[in-house]
């Protein structure tokens, strides 16, 4: 054991410059598994836990009316099914409204209830995460503190075409109905101000079922049921509603994408640390042959030597994940600032034993793993051969670009003569910028589609987007429809009406409603097949059809309102709104199953229409008949602004790491050569060679693999990105990624790679600058 | 009047050594002409080989200057000193240093090509020079580890010529050869010079010294005298023997 000790401690001192390089690549590895391992091990449960204890609901809906009557039908309903394990329902006002969030406008089915009676709430408890000493204002959740709403500012919110001015009191939280992807957002006012809007009536009161069951699973069913049976009751009665398993996803996309780009680059950074482990163990052995015969002569053994080996990088690479590990808890309150953003749930930072051992188990082990594989070659050392063959670094089979025939110029022909002797340098190159080339078309990918032009992720993730969205309530449908297609303001009026349907003996889907899909915006969503056209048509999820193994074709069945009809599936979309739990119907199809009571049209309007204030044109034209208005635009730019930010600081934080690791596995390969070389390099400067020319060699040499793998990492990444991302994405229901491939920014991308490759290996060469050849006549 | 190759004025060389200054090379006044075979010789420490490394560009002088024809080549920076030494030299080192990694070709080709002069030209002379120095083709197309230790040191001598240089340095040439292999060596550094090749040679081997013309002999860095052999015919080896023992005996050798 001293022996070995002795013998790592060596190694280590002759390997400064090396050792600082594969340290930097453990510690980043381990930095980024275990922010990833903390994300995905126990940031989602933090939802869980935070249901739990405020003791939420399973199930949420909120009817409009609080007549006695309804009350007791709720009341009688939810008694008499076996699932309910307890429910309170409570008076509040309710109405579709908006306010201004992240420089777009936030639309949401708003629940406002007064402040006292909602912290008295025995489900779905409301905690107050910042109070203030304001006694007349609002309380938002926590998830829209930011610098414009804050204590103290006053925050504007429009309620049934009424803008209210309230003051920000504080924040809170709530598991389900702390953000707009709860579809209904809590909103807590101070007594007088709640009282205010009773009596402006702009919002009508409502009741609010908080439901809890004895099997969380089962939420979605028990939702389609309460919904059916309040339906089929009060058939004109709005409702909004949310379910544990919709919740506990939505709050938690940004999680998924922040954790599953950790995974990969935790992934890749350290199997680019274990291939540059491997390569230096190889050389290591090559170059103290003699050493090692001479070693193994005095009577060191081969599992001694090995021994030392395994000390040396398996103790650097377990000390170094400590601190990685530690490290990663200073990162983490940023990460977890960028999460809240989305999520909307406070999550306290402490320390996660699982994932900590974790990550200095899997580099630990894995790290431990390489140096056995690679230190094998050891064992067959013999000492007397090793001591008389000593440094043996060509395999004299082939003398590749012989000088007196090619035509290459000298310098490259030189450059080249190396990069053909170091197979291992080229392996390692190959694998490094392969990696790098996948994460700069991601980058590409997602710089072209999400931050340049976010379109294309809204087409993608969002599903439909029009300028206006308006409910208006059935019996004047015909009118509006008129007078919206007189209006020269409006370029395109068409129903798109979503609610929500039972598949039999399935899961409660959301059904899209449209007239003619033909003037849908987004065509792109159907992926398989056709729109339907018929009314025993329907057309389902991708996600969700491949989960049940129904292909086009196949016929299902739906209910809804408690009827049911047989439809005949006519292609597949996807859509993310439902998390991939959606399907299409024609009017026609849908009123096999009931009449709609209210319906909502999608507005394409002129491009010089001040959408807010043709929404409130509307609600006064056509009075108590809009239901609600919404500029879609706003509310989707302002959801999307999450998103696009959250992605902005992802594509820095990649390029930046994927600097830092072409820079550290260059350094590695540099360094072993110019070490390796330095006699060689003495031999050139005497004979002639700049120091210039010998850098541009060396920088040279590893261009071949370089360009070779960034061509061939570019070109392929480019085609495997698309089905890449819909792997990734295919929790929020994207079985088909159509993210336009940006050509050009991939061979910039490429270019650039090989550029700094270039660069970096130049920079890291001036060490020749160092060698003398004085130094090496005099055997220094 | 013999043309003048190489001139050094004060010439000095101290190296740091632990906080000391040691003072290898002192003040030397030194002149190396065309076609001579110059030998330097000393004992171990003396300066031998940092005098050669000044002189040929290896190396910068402490103080001094080191004048090649009309071009003063101790205030040169190291890039110019590299352009020098491959336009105007040529090494024949003891260790040999070929370049493992390249056939005997390669190794010789690699300093050739460094110049402009045309790529069949050179391929020629080597051709020629391998030929001259006994090399087969099959060896050429070697490695140095697959190779003796004499084929090595003419090889090297091949790479040291091939840019037809004005003057050849050689730093214990036969240091790491044989007797028989070290005689090869010797016998070609000296048809060479027969052919006009001026040569500065350093070593302490009195049958390698006894091919030069003219022995300097260096003490503490500094020259203390020189001895001229270049009277005597190359085969009168008795006559050479004589002269350079009683030179060597009367510097205190």
């Amino acid at each position: 054991m001293e022996k070995s000790i002795l013998l790592a401690r060596s190694n280590l001192r002759r390997a400064k410059g090396q050792t600082a390089a594969i340290i930097a690549l453990i510690f980043l590895a381990a930095l980024m598994l275990n922010l990833w391992l903390m994300l995905s091990m126990d940031y989602r449960q933090n939802f869980r836990r935070c249901h739990d204890r405020l003791n939420a609901e399973h199930v949420t809906m909120v009817i409009d009316g609080d007549t006695s009557d309804m009350r007791k039908f709720v009341t009688d309903t939810l008694k008499e099914d076996r699932r309910t394990a307890e429910f309170f329902l409570d008076s509040i006002l309710h109405m579709v409204g908006s306010f201004e969030y992240n420089g777009g406008e936030m639309n949401s089915e708003l629940i406002f209830m007064e402040k006292e009676d909602a912290l008295s709430r025995r489900i779905g408890k409301i905690e107050i995460i910042e109070d203030s000493s304001y006694t007349k204002g609002v309380y938002m959740p926590v998830l829209y503190r930011s610098d414009d709403v804050a204590v103290g500012k006053t925050v504007e919110l429009s309620v049934g075409g009424r803008k209210m001015s309230y003051t920000v009191c504080g924040f809170f939280n709530s598991a389900m109905t702390g953000s707009h992807n709860c579809s209904m957002c809590g909103v807590l006012l101070t007594r007088d101000c709640y009282q205010e809007l009773e009596e402006e009536g702009y919002a009508p009161r409502a009741t609010l079922c908080s439901i809890r069951l004895h099997d969380k699973e089962e939420s979605e069913d028990y939702d389609a049921m309460l919904k059916d049976a309040v339906s089929a009751r009060y058939p004109a009665a709005r409702t909004a509603n949310n379910t544990y398993a919709m919740v506990s996803q939505s709050r938690y996309i940004s999680q998924m994408i922040c954790s599953g780009i950790m995974s990969a680059m935790a992934c890749f950074i350290l199997i680019i640390a274990l291939v540059v482990i491997a390569s230096n163990i190889i050389n290591y052995i090559q170059e103290n042959m003699k050493n090692l015969g001479a070693l193994k002569a005095v009577g060191y053994t081969s599992r001694l030597l090995i021994g030392s080996l395994q000390m040396q990088f398996t103790g650097i690479a377990l000390i170094v994940a400590w601190i990685g590990a530690g490290v990663s808890y200073v990162l983490f309150p940023f990460i977890n600032e960028m999460m809240i953003s989305q999520t909307g749930i406070p999550y306290e930072i402490r320390f996660l034993p699982a994932p900590f051992f974790l990550t200095l188990a899997v580099l630990g082990g894995t790290v431990s793993c390489v140096v056995w594989m690679s230190s094998r070659r050891i064992r067959n050392v013999e000492p007397i051969v090793a001591l008389r063959q000593g440094i043996q670094t060509h395999t004299f089979k082939q003398n590749h670009v012989p000088l007196d025939r090619t035509r290459t110029p000298l310098n490259l022909a030189l450059a080249l003569k190396t990069t053909m002797s170091g197979v291992k340098h080229n392996v390692t190159i190959c694998i490094t910028m392969f990696v790098l080339s996948l994460v700069a078309v991601f980058s590409g990918l997602m710089v072209r589609n999400m931050i340049m032009d976010s379109e294309p992720f809204l087409d993608m993730v969002v599903g439909e987007v029009a300028d206006s969205c308006i409910n208006i309530q059935a019996e004047a449908e015909e009118g509006f429809l008129t007078e919206m297609n007189a209006d020269e303001r409006v370029q395109k009026v068409y129903l798109y009406h979503s609610l929500q349907a039972t598949h039999t003996g399935g899961d409660v889907l959301m059904a899209t409603i449209a007239d003619d899909f033909s003037k849908v915006n987004n065509q792109k969503v159907m992926i398989e097949g056709r729109f339907p056209k018929y009314d025993n048509e329907i057309v389902i999820a991708a996600k969700y059809a491949s989960e049940k193994g129904l292909k086009v074709g196949d016929e299902i069945g739906l209910t809804a309102g408690g009827r049911q009809g047989c439809y005949i599936i006519s292609g597949f979309v996807q859509i993310s709104n439902n998390l991939g739990k959606d399907c299409l119907l024609t009017r026609e199809g849908y009123e096999r199953l009931g009449e709609l009571e209210n319906t909502s049209y999608y507005l394409n309007l002129r491009d010089d229409t001040d959408i807010e204030a043709f929404n409130a044109e509307m609600k006064e034209r056509f009075g108590g008949n809009v239901n609600a208005t919404i500029d879609i635009n706003a509310t989707v730019q302002s959801g999307a602004s999450v998103y696009v930010s959250l992605m902005k600081i992802i594509v820095i934080a990649v390029l930046v790491l994927s600097v830092l690791v072409i820079t550290f596995v260059l350094y590695l390969l540099v360094r072993t050569m110019v070490s390796n070389k330095k006699r060689d390099y003495g031999i050139l400067k005497a004979l002639g060679f700049t120091t210039g020319q010998l850098i541009c060699q060396t920088a040279l040499s590893f261009m071949p693999a370089v360009i070779l793998s960034t061509i061939a990492g570019v070109t392929v990444c480019s085609f495997i990105i698309n089905p890449l991302m819909a792997l990734f994405l295919r929790n929020i229901g994207i079985v088909k990624s159509t993210f336009t491939v940006p050509v050009w920014y991939n061979i910039l991308a490429g270019m650039g790679m090989i550029l700094s490759a270039f660069l970096i290996a130049c920079l890291l060469s001036l060490k020749i600058k160092k060698i003398t050849p004085r130094a090496l006549l005099a055997g220094e | 009047m013999k043309k003048i190759l190489l001139k050094t004025e004060n010439l000095s060389k101290s190296f740091s050594s632990g906080g000391n200054l040691q003072h290898v090379l002192k003040n030397i006044d030194l002149e190396l002409y065309q076609g001579d075979f110059t030998v330097i010789m000393g004992a171990s420490g003396a300066g031998k080989s940092t005098l050669l490394y000044a002189l040929s560009g290896m190396d910068t002088p402490s103080l001094g200057t080191i004048t090649f024809g009309e071009r003063r080549i101790s205030s040169l920076n190291q890039d110019e000193l590299a352009v020098f030494r491959r336009e105007h030299c040529g090494f024949v080192f003891q260790q040999i240093y070929l370049i493992d990694g390249m056939s005997v070709m390669d190794n010789v080709l690699s300093a050739g090509l460094l110049t402009d002069k045309d790529k069949k030209a050179i391929i020629l002379r080597a051709k020629e020079l391998f030929a001259n120095v006994g090399i087969s083709e099959e060896t050429q197309n070697k490695f140095p580890a697959q190779i003796s230790g004499g084929e090595a040191q003419r090889a090297g001598m091949v790479r040291a010529l091939i840019n037809s240089p004005e003057i050849l340095f050689a730093d214990e040439p036969t240091g790491a050869l044989n007797s028989k292999t070290g005689l090869d060596v010797l016998d070609t550094l000296t048809r060479f010079n027969e052919e006009g090749q001026s040569i500065v040679m350093v070593t302490h081997d009195m049958r390698s010294a006894r091919r030069g013309s003219r022995i300097l002999y260096l003490k503490d860095g500094v020259i203390m005298g020189e001895c001229d052999l270049g009277k005597y015919a190359r085969q009168d080896d008795a006559a050479r023997q004589e002269k350079l023992a009683s030179f060597l005996a009367e510097m205190g050798w």
